[in-house]
């Protein structure tokens, strides 16, 4: 289950998952993060959350047609950047033998909220709801047991909770923005039941019925149809299009008015190039940046001069690359601890010497231009988890979107990102919106301010590494080169998403620059 | 979430009783090092650490090697150069003077070649094999094949370990012989002994010598001390 995020194109009604056959009907996942366009900036200017998650929950009795509602409201929503399906069913608990027998001959009462793990329902949700990551629990119907792996989920700014226990817990309830409870008669309740159960989990019709009288039924009638008591809004189980689209106008209301109220807010770097705002441009003193920068060597001013050469061949330009990047990461990897190590020599005697001390080294590269790091990212540190992310701008605001993150196992899991080194790659740091961006979803996932390390080629000082050094001064920003401005142009022919007549995008470029690194390394 | 602030570690130094100045000092004029901090101190424990498996040291003692070539490329002229850049910017830079070229004395020079490689696309190396005269118990020159221009060009001379200085001194001594000027060469190695390193540089005191560590000394045996062992044995065949 490595690839937990997947490209829907929602607003193009019925998305489409690539590789999967045509004539499947694909509906939004469960427990998958859904993309639609990119995750604009959700942290204001001094690098803080702006606003949480909209969370919304989906209950009702089993059957009632709870996922099909959160499907339509995801549809009807159209264009929205990132949402969740979370499904209940996930947090069943785990059982142990006698359970595990009972389960097996259909005798344990899954409608139950003691079936239902609540506090881990409610960390997990608190967790996405705050915008930090989760590793929320995979369940096997057709094992009827919790799974050692987890499934990992970031980054989404609406959540739809659904399942028959969703209203249940007050814990659950306070995490909710917008509740819903799905009313349906009983007779299609388990019509439903039985045909999902038989063609979906494997189940036998009388195991199901079986099933249905001895604790669905009971459950509902109990536990279930009381807490609609607690939803915002009651919907019909069937014939429901109206009722749905309500919602979704209510939902769209919503995050407008929180739109409203952040945009203003919203940490665009760029913004303050022309000096409206305290950090302009030369003013800034280099000290002040807290920059390390290489020593300038004459061959390291040899390597700049040849990469900054327009007339520079694509040959020359890789291979210098690839030998500046890994000098970069060996001066980086001065400002890690390190521990006394003592060890004996093939001559035998000891050597009292010293040991990296620093736990889970990793590398996450900005795509497309940190990519040209990661060749001495990895001569340099042996065996090393690179992961990625995806930041572009936004053709016409400028905002940059959050297009993929694709993040190691050591900082993926919050209890080993806590104690990882994580080292950010990219080329330059002009705007710094890809930066400041790519800081903030490492500390979403709880890596220290301290242990993060920003390896880049060029920093413009009068760009926005003040802002950025202002906001997040426990970074470690090591970079090769530093150039004194921006100033703002014009990228031809580009091609492509948002810009298909592909005119000219406007851009800041740094001066005097290496160009467009990416393009230059790999067209 | 919140963790107590911690100050960012500093580049921390090597321990003080491991570094070059603690068993060299002063250093020659001619002998330039890298600088000694705790990271390049942890790069040599591994490779010094005999339970270090091939691949392990391979890796690093590539690490070390890429740094030493990257040191001793700096005692190389530049000459001022001025570009435009994509932005259409006029860059006032440095551009590369003058030829160079590899030497490695075999076996254990040979390691260092990838690493030279790494950093100087597609140099040209020469070789040179020196053994000792079982009868005279002096270095002896038994082969070497340089690049027929090798007079000028600069030459990196390479060589894993200077303990004696005995099979560098000679390698020298053929360089020259080959119209190479003294001051034209560039002796890189990883570790050296003090007793090697002063014999050597009070025989070329024009000649730069790049090395990574000076070590406590020789033993009876004429091995550095703590040392690595043998090199190439490492390298190539454990």
């Amino acid at each position: 289950m490595p690839d937990e995020r997947m490209r829907h194109s929602l607003s193009e009604g019925a998305p489409i998952v690539d590789a999967a056959p045509q004539y499947l009907s694909l509906q939004p996942k469960k427990n998958t993060v859904l993309v639609s366009h990119g995750r604009p900036p959700w942290y204001g200017e001094d690098g803080k959350r702006t606003c949480d998650a909209y969370v919304v929950a989906v209950s009702g009795g089993s059957g009632s047609g709870k996922t099909h509602v959160a499907r339509q409201i995801i549809q009807s929503l159209g264009s929205i950047p990132t949402v969740i399906i979370l499904s209940q069913d996930s947090f069943y608990k785990h059982h142990n033998e006698e359970e595990l027998a009972l389960a097996h001959a259909n005798m344990l009462d899954f409608d139950h909220p003691d079936a239902i793990d609540m506090p881990m329902f409610a960390a997990c949700l608190a967790d996405l709801k705050a915008c930090k990551q989760s590793n929320i629990p995979v369940y096997s119907f057709s094992e009827h047991q919790r799974l050692e792996e987890k499934k990992y989920l970031y980054g989404a700014t609406i959540i739809i909770t659904e399942g028959i226990m969703a209203l249940h817990d007050p814990a659950l309830r306070a995490l909710y923005d917008l509740k819903v409870f799905v009313q349906c008669d009983s007779d299609l309740m388990l019509a439903r039941r039985l045909q999902r159960d038989v063609k979906e989990r494997g189940r036998s019709v009388d195991g199901i019925l079986d099933q249905y009288l001895r604790f669905v039924k009971p459950s509902y009638d109990n536990f279930v149809r009381p807490t609609s008591s607690h939803a915002d809004i009651i919907v019909p189980g069937s014939n429901n299009a109206v009722a749905i689209e309500l919602i979704s106008a209510h939902i769209r209301r919503q995050l407008q008015e929180r739109a409203n109220q952040f945009r203003q807010r919203l940490a665009l770097p760029h913004r303050y190039l022309n000096g409206r705002s305290g950090a302009s441009t030369l003013e800034c003193r280099l000290e002040d940046l807290d920059l390390k920068v290489l020593p300038q060597t004459p061959q390291l001013q040899g390597i700049y001069t040849i990469l900054r050469s327009k007339t520079t061949s694509r040959q020359d330009f890789v291979f210098f690359v690839d030998r500046l990047s890994t000098i970069l990461v060996e001066h980086a990897l001065q400002y890690l601890p390190y521990a006394p190590k003592t060890v004996i020599t093939p001559v035998g005697v000891e050597s009292h010497g010293q040991k990296s001390d620093a736990k889970n080294m990793c590398g996450v590269s900005i795509l497309r231009s940190g990519g040209a790091l990661e060749r001495g990212f990895r001569r340099v540190i042996n065996d090393v988890p690179v992961g990625s992310l995806l930041v572009q701008s936004d053709a016409k605001t400028g905002e940059p979107l959050l297009l993929h993150v694709m993040l190691p196992q050591c900082v993926r899991l919050r209890h080993l990102a806590e104690e990882s080194w994580v080292f950010l790659l990219d080329a330059q740091i002009g705007t710094a919106a890809a930066a400041f961006m790519a800081i903030r979803v490492l500390l979403d996932h709880g890596v220290r301010e301290d242990r993060i390390v920003f390896v880049t080629f060029l920093v413009a000082r009068g760009g926005g590494v003040s802002v950025l050094r202002r906001v997040f001064p426990r970074v470690t920003i090591v970079c090769g080169a530093v150039d004194d401005q921006m100033r703002e142009g014009w990228l031809e022919g580009v091609q492509g998403e948002g810009n298909p007549e592909g005119i000219g995008r406007k851009v800041w470029v740094m001066q005097p620059g290496m160009g467009q690194i990416g393009d230059r390394y790999y067209l | 979430m919140s963790s107590p602030p911690s100050p960012l570690a500093p580049p921390q130094p090597a321990h003080p009783a491991n570094t070059n100045l603690a068993h060299l000092n002063p250093l020659p004029k001619s002998v330039f090092t890298l600088p000694q901090t705790a990271q390049l101190e942890a790069l040599y424990t591994i490779i010094r650490d005999k339970e270090t498996s091939r691949g392990d040291f391979l890796f690093y003692s590539d690490r070390i090697i890429r740094l030493l070539v990257e040191e001793g490329l700096n005692h190389l002229p530049v000459v001022k150069r001025t570009v435009e850049t994509p932005t259409g910017a006029i860059y006032e830079g440095v551009g590369f003077e003058g030829k160079i070229c590899g030497v490695s004395i075999l076996r254990a020079g040979e390691a260092m070649e990838a690493g030279l490689r790494e950093v100087c696309r597609s140099v040209r190396i020469g070789k040179i094999l020196i053994q000792r005269d079982e009868e005279t118990a002096l270095p002896k020159l038994f082969y070497s094949k340089f690049p027929q221009d090798i007079a000028s060009r600069y030459v990196l001379l390479l060589d894993p370990m200077l303990a004696t200085g005995g099979s560098a001194m000679k390698a020298v001594e053929v360089l020259i012989e080959h119209g190479v000027p003294e001051e034209r060469i560039i002796f890189i190695n990883l570790i050296a002994s003090p007793e090697g390193l002063t014999t050597f540089c009070a025989k070329y005191p024009q000649l730069k010598v790049i090395t990574g560590w000076i070590d406590q000394g020789l033993n009876e045996k004429a091995y550095i001390i703590p040392g690595l062992g043998d090199f190439g044995e490492r390298r190539y065949c454990t």
